[in-house]
């Protein structure tokens, strides 16, 4: 099985190696349009009949594991199927620029790397978990480690590279812990086998370790700070598939965790309690941060480990409920959940390759040189508001459809009584959430593409190649679909809810799929009406002079692009109730109360994460103070060096003779 | 589907005569004559049959938001029963529906204002994005108590329902009623809030949105308005018919009068927040409907027991 593999993996290698430069994309697209039709595939066959396994083999360290297919890898095979296409196919038109900047061998190398965590991805979630797991696990890393210093020049780059690189080990670490700690027990670390541990050992301590691991990979607060470092660093279509798809993994592993605690009723109700949480705070630091983000890339990222946790709220609320003993909150929460999974997967792809469009214009990715670019990148502005109304959870769109199932589930737990207490904190962060989702994306949307443009680059900008935006039209599509006709949409869902919960899936045909019927009956409604009174409105109209005019200046006469609302300006109010959480750099001084007739002011602010200084810094510090107290042994003398050589020595004599050594 | 008729026709009938009544009562403070009762009818009514200047900086959304707007709060609007009438459209979960579909017509609003590129307009957006985000927790416990009590989530069920409850639910009702007039207030950009009718742009949130709008589009704005201020009047009033007299002959002219005289009064009575104070005001406001919800709860405990 390795060995094949392998020889598949060199192969692949060769290929995109040895082919002409402008070529290697097409093959790119080949082998990974070929993964991703079989990935399919299977998954769609293994949602009709159950589990295939595709092959079995031993290690010599967990015993015997084997790559299958269920339903739950089902549904994340189709996701990063669907993300992956769209990201290759995208690539084209983004790397085209830099194809005669940089070595032939660099493009090689991103386009083996992209395969590769394309791959490992999928590996990731077919693997039955034991060493497998682990390997897949390792080579997502490590391919993601590649493709993010794309451009390795910039400094920043390498250091965010390296960061990721060394967050996503320290959660390696607790994966291979848990894992060992299951085999120690079980004899296997399968996934299976976890199911025993938690029957046989104390199940907790296992729990917690393994979530770490995976919520590393997740996003979860306060292991979120990588997220915020790597996206802006990678190139937009990386940025696209890690966030959309490769952080999912580690949603894929908690998924599996809650699968295998079914049996136990009070062990899932505190686990519940512990993701429900975990979820809120994940959630609305996420979403606090974003707001405060002026480049549009970070401001994604906040957004996805956001949109992580309303992930977590769902599985949350379905393990209470499930474990109070109400099927119905828990397949909503659980059917909430996935459904935010595949469709955070679509409408952040978008908007983080919107993001890329941009970028490759403008060459910036800071809101305040924007604006007013609705006008030169009308299709991008289009597809923007589009993954914005999405991820707003706002109808008409797919995102709604996840955040209304979640909802329906906690406003269950509060009407039925049971778990009320825990619904109420589940709404009160979930509608918080999607208010100020609503602030960050206007933010967004208004500063870039709206108004006029704040630097002389947006009127050099144009609209992008149509192959990139055929590539995003492939998610767009799928989001219009979900929003239009989730009781459609909602029948795969419930298969694999049901695969996960084990609660019966007619539950949720009998109990979603009339209120979906309903809602998406009322969203043709409000189609219907939006387009009725457009029409009447241009019908009053056609009568009626319309002239055009310039801006309203509110009697000033000479208004200026530069005394438009900034992304700063707009999020100003939430900053003055936000500011514990962050930290706040400034560069230059603002504009004081005192001065009249103010002359030239710079003037920069910069709000990074509280928890970036309190996890990330302390230890930098650390090794500072720990290096001066070594630095002083180095002293440049060759006699004080051979002093050291010799002091060793007597100190492993006096070590052997004590009996240490 | 007659009911249903009946009810939408209400349902507009209060739309319509919340800010005849407003006007009316501030008049009446104020010691004048006051304009018509209709006068704001009118005023759209001319509105609507006049053209309409757009600004160069904008793009074809500017042109499309109030469509959106109107058409977002109009099927927010169908979905409210009136005591004891069935509404025109009702299913599970509809009152996130609503809730959302209201965020929905606020982001219409909200980047048509930014697409002028005017630093008013910016303010105000910015403004009623933030009130938006805060206020929504506040609906949702709102409603949340209300689901509480009555067993499930969609309007037509809920105040159907919340009928056969005991007496004690009485102080809860009212102070859900309470929390959505504010909301309402919140919404629909009043004192102590925002001020209609203030002078100085600098100092408004709703009305700045609109600046740069004339004719036909400021017609459908001021119409998306109203019909917000009848849905929360309406849910408000709905809330005290429970404790009351649960029919539509008593929730509708309470749900005018209670709101419009409240709205007027204070109005000529009180000056507006300073503009920093507002996140306090709607905090608090949250804060209440998080108190409610949990009086709510340790009542409902207490029946069970």
């Amino acid at each position: 099985m390795l060995f094949y593999i392998l020889l598949a993996a060199i192969a692949i290698i060769a290929a995109i190696f040895l082919t002409p430069l402008r070529q290697k994309v097409w093959v790119t697209t080949g082998i990974i349009a070929a993964l991703s039709v079989a990935a399919t595939t299977l998954a769609i066959k293994a949602l009709i009949e159950g589990r295939i396994v595709l092959a079995t083999f031993t290690t010599s360290l967990f015993g015997a594991e084997s790559f299958a297919v269920d339903k739950l890898s089902a549904l994340f095979l189709i996701i990063i199927s669907i993300a992956s296409i769209t990201t290759v196919l995208y690539s084209r038109g983004y790397l085209k620029g830099y194809l005669e900047r940089y070595a032939e061998a660099h493009i090689s190398m991103h386009y083996t790397a992209l395969t590769i965590l394309v791959a490992s991805m999928m590996f990731v979630v077919m693997s039955s978990g034991g060493f497998s797991f682990l390997f897949a696990w390792e080579l997502m890393t490590i391919a993601s480690f590649i493709l993010i210093p794309f451009e390795a020049e910039r400094q920043n780059t390498r250091r965010s590279a390296l960061n990721y690189l060394v967050m996503m080990h320290i959660g390696f670490i607790f994966l291979v812990i848990g894992f060992v700690l299951c085999a120690n027990v079980t004899g296997s670390a399968n996934f299976t086998a976890i199911v025993e541990y938690f029957k046989v050992a104390k199940p907790l301590p296992l729990f917690i370790i393994l979530f770490i691991g995976f919520g590393m990979k997740a996003g979860l607060f306060p292991m979120h700070i990588w997220l915020p470092e790597a996206h802006p660093a990678a190139p937009s279509h990386i940025s696209a598939i890690m966030s959309g798809v490769m952080i999912k993994t580690g949603v894929y592993g908690i998924m599996r965790l809650m699968q295998a605690i079914d049996h136990n009723t009070e062990l899932l109700y505190t686990i519940g309690l512990i993701v429900l949480l975990s979820g809120i705070v994940t959630g609305l630091w996420g979403i606090i941060l974003a707001a405060m983000q002026n480049d549009i890339k970070r401001l994604l990222a906040y957004s996805s480990i956001e949109n992580v946790g309303v992930i977590l709220i769902g599985l949350g609320i379905a393990a209470v409920g499930h474990a109070a003993g109400s099927g119905l909150i828990g397949m909503c929460g659980m059917c909430g959940a996935l459904l935010h999974t595949v469709n955070h997967s679509l409408f952040k792809t978008i908007l983080f390759l919107n993001a890329g469009n941009i970028y490759s214009k403008l060459h910036t990715t800071s809101m305040n040189e924007m604006g007013g670019l609705a006008k030169y990148m009308p299709i991008t502005a289009i597809i923007t508001l589009f993954g914005a109304v999405a991820i707003c959870a706002l109808p008409p769109l797919n995102g709604f459809i996840s955040e209304l199932l979640i909802y329906i589930g906690m406003f269950n737990g509060v009407s039925d009584g049971h778990e009320v207490l825990y619904s109420v904190a589940g709404i009160i962060a979930l509608s918080l959430i999607g208010g100020i989702a609503v602030l960050v994306f206007t933010k967004l949307f208004g500063v870039v593409f709206l108004g006029s443009p704040r630097s002389t680059h947006v009127a050099e900008s144009s609209e992008v190649d149509n192959l990139r935006i055929g590539a995003m039209a492939i998610p767009a599509t799928l989001i219009l679909f979900i929003g239009l006709f989730p009781q459609f949409a909602i029948r795969p869902i419930a298969i694999v809810a049901e695969a996960i919960t084990g609660a019966d899936k007619s539950i949720a045909v009998n109990h979603f799929e009339p209120t979906l019927k309903a809602l998406s009956a009322s969203i043709w409604v409000l189609i219907a009406i939006v387009l009725l009174l457009y029409a009447l409105k241009h019908k009053l109209q056609s009568k009626r002079k319309i002239e055009q005019g310039p801006t309203w200046g509110c009697g000033f006469t000479a208004p200026n692009a530069r005394m438009q609302y900034t992304g700063e300006s707009f999020s100003e109010g939430l900053e003055s109730i936000g500011r514990p959480l962050m930290k706040n750099t400034v560069d230059g001084r603002a504009v004081e109360k005192g001065e009249i007739f103010p002359l030239a002011h710079k003037y920069r602010v910069r709000h990074s994460d509280k928890v970036d200084s309190l996890l990330g810094q302390w230890w930098v510090q650390l090794m500072h103070r720990i290096n001066e107290y070594v630095m002083r042994l180095r002293t440049g003398r060759v006699n004080n060096y051979i002093t050291y050589a010799l002091a060793l020595f007597v100190l492993v004599l006096i070590l052997s003779l004590v009996g240490i050594l | 589907m007659l009911v249903k008729l009946l009810n939408t026709l209400v349902m507009i009938a209060v739309a319509l005569s919340i800010t005849g009544v407003i006007n009316r009562t501030r008049a009446l403070c104020a010691g004048r004559k006051g304009i018509r009762f209709f006068q704001h009818i009118y005023n759209v009514h001319l509105q609507l049959r006049k053209g309409s200047v757009y600004s160069t900086t904008t793009t074809a959304l500017f042109r499309i938001a109030p469509t959106v707007y109107l058409g977002a709060t109009l099927l927010a609007f169908l979905f409210i029963p009136v005591a004891n009438l069935e509404p025109m459209l009702s299913f599970h979960g509809d009152i996130i529906f609503v809730a959302y579909l209201l965020a929905l017509s606020r982001v219409a609003i909200i980047l048509a204002a930014m697409d002028t590129g005017s630093s008013f307009e910016g303010m105000g957006a910015a403004r009623e994005a933030l009130y938006g985000a805060l206020v929504e927790p506040a609906l949702m416990m709102g409603m949340a108590t209300l689901a509480l009590f009555c067993g499930y989530s969609s309007f037509a069920d809920i105040f159907s329902m919340a009928q056969e409850m005991s007496v004690n639910i009485t102080v809860v009702m009212l102070l859900v009623a309470y929390v959505f007039g504010v909301i309402m207030v919140i919404e629909s950009g009043r004192v102590p809030v925002d001020d209609p009718k203030t002078h100085l742009e600098l100092t408004m949130i709703h009305e700045v949105m609109c600046l740069d709008y004339s004719g036909v589009d400021m017609a459908l704005i001021h119409i998306a308005t109203w019909l917000k201020n009848a849905i929360f009047a309406v849910i408000a009033a709905n809330a005290v018919a429970v404790i009351f007299s649960f029919n539509w002959w008593f929730a509708a002219p309470l749900a005018v009068l209670a709101t419009g005289i409240t709205i007027g009064v204070v109005e000529s009575f009180r000056a507006r927040n300073k503009l920093s104070r507002n996140t306090t005001f709607i905090l608090t406001i949250v804060a209440m409907s998080a108190l409610v919800l949990l009086t709510g709860f340790l009542l409902i405990q207490n029946i069970e027991i």
